[in-house]
């Protein structure tokens, strides 16, 4: 009697704590909201017998703040150079095992060895996007506005002609980097009087801005509400998809400033509290391989670090400066890297009086 | 009928035995419950707010382990840095506006609503209610979206009216329940004997219902006010550059600048003002006597 | 009819109208033949035959209602615990206890769950984290409904009991409990949204790979909310409607023989 009560007990606990998995293997993947394409997931499954199941987030800090309560079961994470650096500071990754990643060698020589992670140890390149502009190309034209700099958000001489139509990144660092590229400085710079700088061209130009929107602009720019967005080079592309297929009377269009902007490199990495170190890193593989690399700019157009990816990627994609950077705009970008505890306190009241005065 | 019992004579002193076992059965299931996973968890919370930020956020260690970085132990820095600036306060400020002005326009919307379900004969009354409570079978976010659909061309969009009006819309239902289920056991009589006595039907309102209905008021503004003040994504989605609130400045400290100390500290001056709020209004809840 | 009648009626219909036309352009939109979704292109159903081949949206929106039924139940029953034991036993302490994880924050209450199972319960997240953290945030909810209806008794009720000899449990069972049933009804209906609904506490005590409906919308968001996320919440909307309709038809003579039961009392013990 009592031996059966301990064992449904002992049922009703498992069940509890335990997630569902199926009978064959599951690689759990932690990526951002739609960095894969279906067919690629579909494809990898077939090939090794196992199931994907996958978790999303929207920013590299959320996934960060869900790590660092707790959660584990996550195989492969997707983050961007300075969470690499950050979680390998923190030892929550596994290292690599070169030997099972032979299609490694895909990967175009300047983004190996970066400097978040010396010789690839932890992460592999995956795609990366550009923190730009986006714009009505049409309504700007009528205008008469420059499209090519960050004036064009910043300089109340413009934003008066586009009052309540422009919209910029909800993000501290996104925001910052691009007042300090605009002001001449690297956004690395710690200088706090440059801060303050950037932080009064910004409150300069806030009251012309329609909202802080980290997605809600890619619908904006492609109906027409909104005509000039600050965002991420495969949204833009997304959205000028969208107005075309709706046959809008108007083109979206895109630019990287020349000031300078921000590069985001997202990786593959493995996380601690994963359980599938083998079938992860053929996954790691099996993206590095050059179709199933493309499918993914393909589909939402995305930079590739894949050399081989990038020989099958749609010519309108890969021939855009604006996603495939060339060497005198690559020089331009810099990428985000985290600051210390002290700084980024600073740094966030400094956010908070933005967004509140 | 029956003679005197067992519970006549005892119930006027001390509670009996099968009172006592009842009164520990109801009420210690939720008080486990409660402290186990609320209680705890929140005391948790509390001490971190005097802990400092990890190096790579997050709660640093209390004590030195080896190859740590940056400071351990206990501080008061985060509340320093709070009262350090008045733009804290001045956002926990703004947030109560909204607030109140969120719950005011719940209470005027849901209070004429709360009355026409209690009156009405008990079949249609649960169907009523289905109704009121039936929108959030759908989903929070669609909902929102579809108000971005509905405002847009009135250019409404990214301005404090949208927010205030996606707040409302949001937290009605929280309102008209609990205004229901109190005006629903109101007994007629009392308004027929004001009426009698010569009130008209604005008095009767004022002088009878009202006041027998404030308990349902507030248990309904604690409903609707409270979680106004921690939301996010309302100001964020529907709200222009200078419609920020505490809400969003707490979400930024734990998923943004991963400065879970402050964040903490945030919520507990939130709190603070909170049950000074609720300790007031919990005083004017107490029920009035009906008049005979 | 006084005019201050129909004029109540009116009111409240606008008010009705103000809750459902946001439902109407949710419902209009899930047929909009437009992948963005932000104007109106064309009518089409295609979007249903969407979902019914999506297993993910699918399985999030079982995993949403099944949890939101578990949850709402459980939390009903210690909410009115709750409120019976703030009532009728003087334990006043309680109800600002309940009310906590309502005052609370969501992301510091999802947080600080987070925190507590995985560091000091070191329980690996998965159905039950979820299921403990709605209920934490439905009790207060359905604790506060349950007390407003109870505050408002009349002692004599219970008084009279006593003197017709009832036991405590029987006059729990037979006075209190009847009397107070349209507050728990309210209570769990209120406690149901809110599980249903809720996204951030889900978001941090989810288990790895455990989807619910608004955790599988929120990863929607960059792409936009296809009219597929419409259609989802159109049909969330009918099975809901669906099932408390079919509860208030099987159930709904016992609950109102036992409240007339109660008038009656209540009439005949009243000064």
């Amino acid at each position: 009697m009592t031996l059966r009560l301990s064992r449904l007990v002992a049922i009703l606990f498992a069940t509890l704590g335990l997630p569902w998995s199926a009978a064959a293997q599951t690689l759990y993947l932690y990526n951002w909201n739609n960095y894969i394409a279906d067919a690629t997931l579909r494809r990898f499954e077939e090939r090794c017998h196992c199931r994907v199941k996958q978790d999303y987030y929207s920013d590299n800090e959320e996934m960060l703040a869900k790590l660092e309560a707790g959660a584990v079961g996550y195989d492969i994470l997707v983050p961007t150079g300075n969470t690499v650096e950050t979680l390998i500071r923190e030892n929550a990754l596994k290292p690599l095992d070169a030997s099972k990643l032979p299609h490694l060698k895909n990967i175009k020589p300047e983004f190996l060895d970066p400097w978040y992670d010396r010789n690839n140890r932890f992460s592999v390149p995956y795609a990366y996007s550009i923190s730009l502009i986006g714009y009505n190309a049409d309504k700007l034209r009528e205008l008469d506005l420059p499209t090519d700099s960050w004036a064009l958000i910043f300089e109340p001489r413009y934003l008066e002609r586009l009052r309540n139509k422009v919209t910029v990144l909800n993000s501290q660092k996104e925001l910052m980097a691009a007042a300090m590229r605009y002001l001449g400085y690297s956004i690395q710079d710690r200088d706090m009087d440059k801060w303050d700088q950037a932080k009064r061209l910004i409150l300069r130009a806030k009251p012309y801005w329609a909202a802080f929107s980290n997605s809600t602009y890619i619908k904006d720019l492609a109906i027409g509400n909104i005509w000039v967005a600050h965002g991420y080079s495969n949204d833009m592309f997304r959205a000028r998809e969208d107005a075309r297929a709706a046959k809008r009377p108007f083109e979206i269009g895109f630019t990287t400033p020349r000031e300078g902007a921000v590069l985001a490199v997202d990786n593959m990495v493995l996380h601690k509290g994963g359980r599938n170190t083998a079938l992860a890193h053929q996954f790691m593989d099996f993206m590095l391989e050059g179709e199933n690399s493309a499918s993914l700019s393909n589909l939402i157009g995305a930079g590739n670090p894949n050399a081989e990816a990038t020989r099958l990627i749609n010519v309108e994609i890969s021939g855009n400066v604006d996603i495939f950077p060339d060497a005198a705009r690559f020089g331009r970008l810099e990428m985000i890297r985290d600051f210390d505890a002290r700084e980024r306190r600073v740094l966030s009241r400094m956010w908070t009086q933005i967004k509140v005065k | 009928m029956l003679g005197p019992t067992m519970w006549d004579v005892t119930s006027m002193t001390e509670p009996t035995f099968p009172e006592r076992l009842l009164k520990w059965v109801v009420s210690m299931p939720p008080i486990a419950f409660l402290v186990v996973f609320f209680l705890l968890p929140s005391l948790m919370m509390v001490g971190a707010s005097f802990r400092y930020p990890g190096e790579f956020g997050g709660l640093s260690p209390l004590f030195r382990p080896a190859e740590t970085v940056g400071d351990t132990g206990l501080t008061l820095e985060s509340y320093r840095f709070f009262f350090g600036d008045m733009v804290f306060l001045w956002i926990i400020a703004k947030s109560f506006l909204i607030a109140t002005l969120t719950t005011l326009l719940c209470l005027v919307m849901a209070y004429p609503l709360a009355m026409v379900i209690a009156r009405s004969p008990r079949r249609q009354q649960e169907l009523m209610v289905l109704l009121v409570v039936l929108p959030f079978a759908s989903n929070f976010l669609v909902r929102i979206y579809a108000w971005i659909i509905i405002l847009g061309p009135f250019d409404l969009l990214y301005t404090p009216v949208a927010v205030v009006v996606g707040m409302v819309y949001v937290h009605l239902p929280f309102m008209v329940l609990p205004l229901y289920t109190n005006l629903e056991k109101h007994d007629p009589l009392l308004l027929d004997a004001a009426r009698d006595l010569g009130a008209s039907a604005w008095q009767g309102f004022w002088r009878v219902t009202f006041p027998l209905s404030l308990p349902g008021v507030f248990s309904g503004s604690a409903l609707v006010f409270i979680p106004v003040l921690g939301m996010f994504a309302i100001p964020e989605l529907l709200g222009g550059t200078g419609d920020v609130l505490i809400g969003n400045l707490i979400k930024e400290q734990f998923l943004e600048s991963r400065d879970w100390p402050f964040g903490s500290t945030l919520s507990i001056m939130l709190m603070l003002v909170v049950v000074a709020f609720a300790a007031l209004s919990s005083r004017l809840a107490r029920p009035r006597v009906s008049a005979p | 009819m006084r005019p201050n009648r129909s004029g109540m009626w009116i009111f409240a219909l606008a008010v009705y109208a103000f809750l459902y036309i946001p439902l109407a352009v949710v419902v209009l939109f899930s047929f909009n033949d437009s992948e963005l979704n932000a104007q109106w292109v064309g009518f089409t159903t295609r979007w249903y035959s969407v979902l019914w081949r999506d297993p993910d949206m699918l399985a999030a929106a079982l995993n949403s209602l099944t949890i939101a039924v578990i949850a709402s139940l459980a939390a009903t029953v210690l909410g009115t615990m709750t409120a019976l034991a703030v009532q009728r036993h003087a334990m006043a302490f309680l109800l600002p206890l309940a009310l906590g994880p309502v005052a609370l924050p969501e992301v510091l209450l999802g947080v600080s769950l987070l925190l507590f199972f995985r560091q000091v319960l070191d329980l690996t997240l998965g159905w039950g984290s979820i299921l403990i953290a709605h209920m934490v945030f439905s009790i207060g909810a359905v604790a506060v409904i349950v007390n407003t209806q109870l505050v408002n008794m009349d002692e004599s009720i219970f008084e009279a009991a006593r003197d017709l000899g009832a036991t405590p449990w029987k006059t729990l069972r037979f006075i209190t409990l009847p009397i107070i049933a349209p507050a728990i009804s309210a209570g769990f209906l209120v406690a149901f949204t809110l599980s249903v609904d809720d996204f951030v506490i889900t978001f941090f005590t989810a288990g790895v790979g455990i989807k619910t409906l608004p955790l599988q919308i929120y990863s929607m968001i960059k792409v936009a909310v296809t009219p597929e996320v419409n259609a989802v919440s159109t049909v969330l909307m009918a099975v809901t409607l669906t099932f408390i309709a079919t509860a208030a038809r099987i159930a709904p003579h016992a609950v109102h023989a036992s409240a007339n039961v109660a008038r009656a009392k209540k009439k005949r013990g009243a000064p």
